[in-house]
């Protein structure tokens, strides 16, 4: 929903009353009582560390990717040699999402889309050639796997990678992404394993990193794919407990590890930094404290590196133009402000041409460009939590955390989060609060430059959408045909059918997803197992 | 008189719903019947148009736009007098090879109003402009 932004009707987008101005008085008694803790403290709200952006600035990470796999590695290098601080690799999803390769009849149907939103990477070879020349074991690796089923084989492809070219394991850094947020809420993969399976998946990686790579981040969950979906500010934040409690819950009822360790691999997570400046710092600052409040009230936990929560930023995509697409400069630089004043440490700035295609090299270049100069001109980075001790900040963070902890508890009383995924009520809400948005611009109520006002653009339309490359699919196509040619053919199905058994059980499957790697099992393949043994999960709404 | 009633399609097998949902809620605000059949093939989108006896089939597009002409040819030559009009991420380029089909076309910031006008006029409930 949009804050209205006149008279005395102001609201925020968590339908929070916002008054004129703030005094100390404004501030609720059990946070003015925690507004003086340094930064790096429980609660933390103030910051991750009391000399902040001074000695750690944030990350600039950018979502990349198309075509085949060298395409996605040019581009990757591209933003590497421009500034980039680590890198995201994106799949293709009509392959990725629903673990098909090429050849399968609902991707031969639409061979042209293939590549259009990731490589396409259907086999451990496609990932080497994705990875060449790349910083593996320098740099901060996203391995893609953003939905949950694709996961285990994304990850285990890049793992599978870094052995071969001889690093160590338990020395890698990078993070997985394995999503319900995306999977299950914001974009309706067209067959899906179901939640509980998904869950068991996140749990495995979980376990599995904290034996094999303690370095890694196994799951990031994103507020961002339920906020971009239509989720208020203190929706995004109480389904993101309500997630990670079920991932923890789930650990602890394993008891096969520490739970320490666990919610350590839990608390590296993504929010969607939006345009309302203010109520998106507040939201950063308001994660903190929860999660350090969840993990002191839940579970005992009060280790400084696991409470202190690590947040991932990136810009709003739904609130980036189609018309005067320029615009998007100033809405993406002013949404990471929102981000950087709340203290995350890591940051995506979505591409300017976001509403009309996945980024051009220009507008990826933008993307970094805008966070450099927010980093080395504008003295954003000098004073940690410089919002700090505002009444209305502190007042508007304390009442998000209000709210926020509300719909968690209105999420448990539901029966969880998987819950509300299963029945379609996370869905309806999403659904309403898009509505609602949607009216309020119909109706005049909230205005978007270019769009529903200031028309007149005095330069032409100057973008024109980027497509990527004309040959992703049919490369594919060839080197599908090819790995199943040379492979070791008897060593690949012996890997599926020993996954298959695994996935029929209840011991980990990470491992047994090495294998199937390492002897060059194929994405369809893979998702061949699972349909056999997960069948699909029931979608609640219809896209 | 039966309400009228709309096919909704996505072409892609991209499952982002957020921009079809808002648009079919506006048309059923409207007093119309709409089928929403989600990521469909060509092929299933054309059976689905004739099995549903509509009057109008609407196209999210969020690919690339070689698959939805395709799907438009198919709807077009197995129903000539379907009325098609399509929404989504479409890039100016791609919106004028839609355009030149015949298609009305309402990419991201597009108004309600103006796609509900829309399926009025392409489906006889309004004068045509």
């Amino acid at each position: 929903m949009q804050a209205k932004g006149s008279g005395d009707t102001a609201r925020a987008c968590s339908d929070i009353p916002l008054k004129p101005y703030y005094t100390a008085d404004d501030i609720p008694d059990g946070h003015a009582a925690r507004v003086n803790q340094p930064p790096g403290e429980a609660p933390y709200h103030r910051g991750f560390h009391p000399s902040g952006y001074r000695s750690k600035p944030w990350r600039i990470f950018q979502l990349s990717g198309f075509g085949k796999p060298e395409d996605e590695n040019e581009r990757i290098k591209f933003l590497l040699k421009n500034g980039e601080t680590g890198f995201i690799m994106e799949h293709d999803r009509n392959t990725a999402d629903h673990c098909y390769n090429v050849d399968h009849p609902e991707v031969l149907a639409r061979r042209e889309d293939v590549g259009l939103t990731g490589a396409v990477m259907q086999s451990v070879r496609d990932t080497a050639i994705c990875l060449d020349g790349l910083p593996m074991d320098t740099s901060f690796g996203h391995a893609g796997g953003a939905v949950v089923q694709h996961a285990p084989f994304a990850l285990a492809a890049y793992w599978t990678v870094a052995k071969q070219r001889g690093y160590d394991l338990q020395r890698l850094a990078g993070t997985g992404q394995s999503d319900f947020n995306l999977t299950y809420l914001g974009c309706v993969t067209k067959q899906q394993i179901p939640t509980d399976a998904g869950l068991r998946f996140n749990a495995d990686i979980i376990e599995f990193c904290t034996e094999h790579l303690p370095r890694w981040v196994p799951v990031s969950i994103a507020g961002y794919n339920g906020a971009d979906t239509g989720l208020t500010p203190d929706q995004e934040l109480g389904s993101l407990f309500a997630n990670a409690v079920e991932y923890l819950d789930e650990i602890a009822k394993r008891d096969r590890i520490s739970l320490e360790i666990a919610a350590r691999g839990c608390a590296g997570v993504s929010f969607r930094a939006s345009i309302k400046i203010f109520e998106e710092a507040c939201k950063m600052r308001a994660a903190r404290l929860m999660w350090s409040d969840l993990l002191r009230q839940r579970y005992g936990i009060t280790d400084p590196r696991v409470a202190n929560l690590r947040i991932h930023c990136v810009t709003a995509g739904s609130k980036m133009a189609y018309q005067q697409p320029m615009n998007n400069l100033v809405r993406g630089a002013l949404m990471a402000v929102s981000a950087v004043l709340g203290g995350v440490q890591s940051l995506g700035v979505s591409g300017y041409d976001e509403a009309l295609s996945i980024p051009s090299e220009h507008a990826h270049q933008m993307s970094v460009r805008i966070q450099q100069i927010l980093m080395e001109e504008t003295g954003l980075t000098d004073v940690t939590d410089p919002l700090g001790g505002s009444y209305y900040v502190e007042t508007l963070t304390a009442q998000l955390v209000e709210k926020a902890w509300a719909f968690f508890e209105d999420i448990q009383s539901r029966g969880g989060y998987l819950a509300c995924l299963d029945s379609g009520w996370l869905h309806a809400k999403a659904e309403e609060n898009q509505h609602a948005e949607f009216m309020q611009t119909e109706s005049g109520d909230a205005h978007i430059v270019g769009v529903t006002m200031a028309h007149d653009d005095c330069s032409p339309f100057e973008i024109d959408g980027f497509i990527g490359s004309d040959d992703a699919f049919d490369v594919a196509l060839d080197r599908l045909k090819e790995v199943k040619r040379s492979r070791h053919e008897r060593g690949a199905a012996d890997a599926l059918r020993r996954l298959e058994q695994v996935c029929r059980g209840t011991e980990n499957i990470m491992p047994a997803m090495m294998d199937c790697l390492e002897r060059e099992a194929t994405l369809g393949e893979v998702g061949d197992v699972y349909r056999e043994v997960f069948g699909d999960w029931r979608t609640p709404i219809q896209s | 008189m039966r309400p009228k009633r709309i096919l909704m399609a996505k072409t892609g097998l991209d499952g982002h719903w957020r921009g079809p949902t808002i648009v079919a809620r506006a048309l059923r605000d409207a007093g119309f019947e709409v089928i929403m059949i989600g990521m469909a093939t060509t092929n299933e989108i054309v059976a689905a148009a004739v099995d549903e006896d509509v009057d109008l089939v609407g196209l999210n597009i969020g690919g690339h736009i070689d698959v939805a002409l395709r799907a438009v040819d198919a709807v077009q030559s197995t129903c000539p007098d379907m009325p098609l009009f399509a929404g989504g991420t479409i890039p100016p380029h791609a919106c004028k090879q839609l355009e030149a089909k015949g298609l009305e076309v309402f990419p991201p910031g597009s108004a309600l109003t103006d796609i509900v006008a829309s399926a009025n006029r392409l489906t006889g409930l309004s004068s045509q402009q």
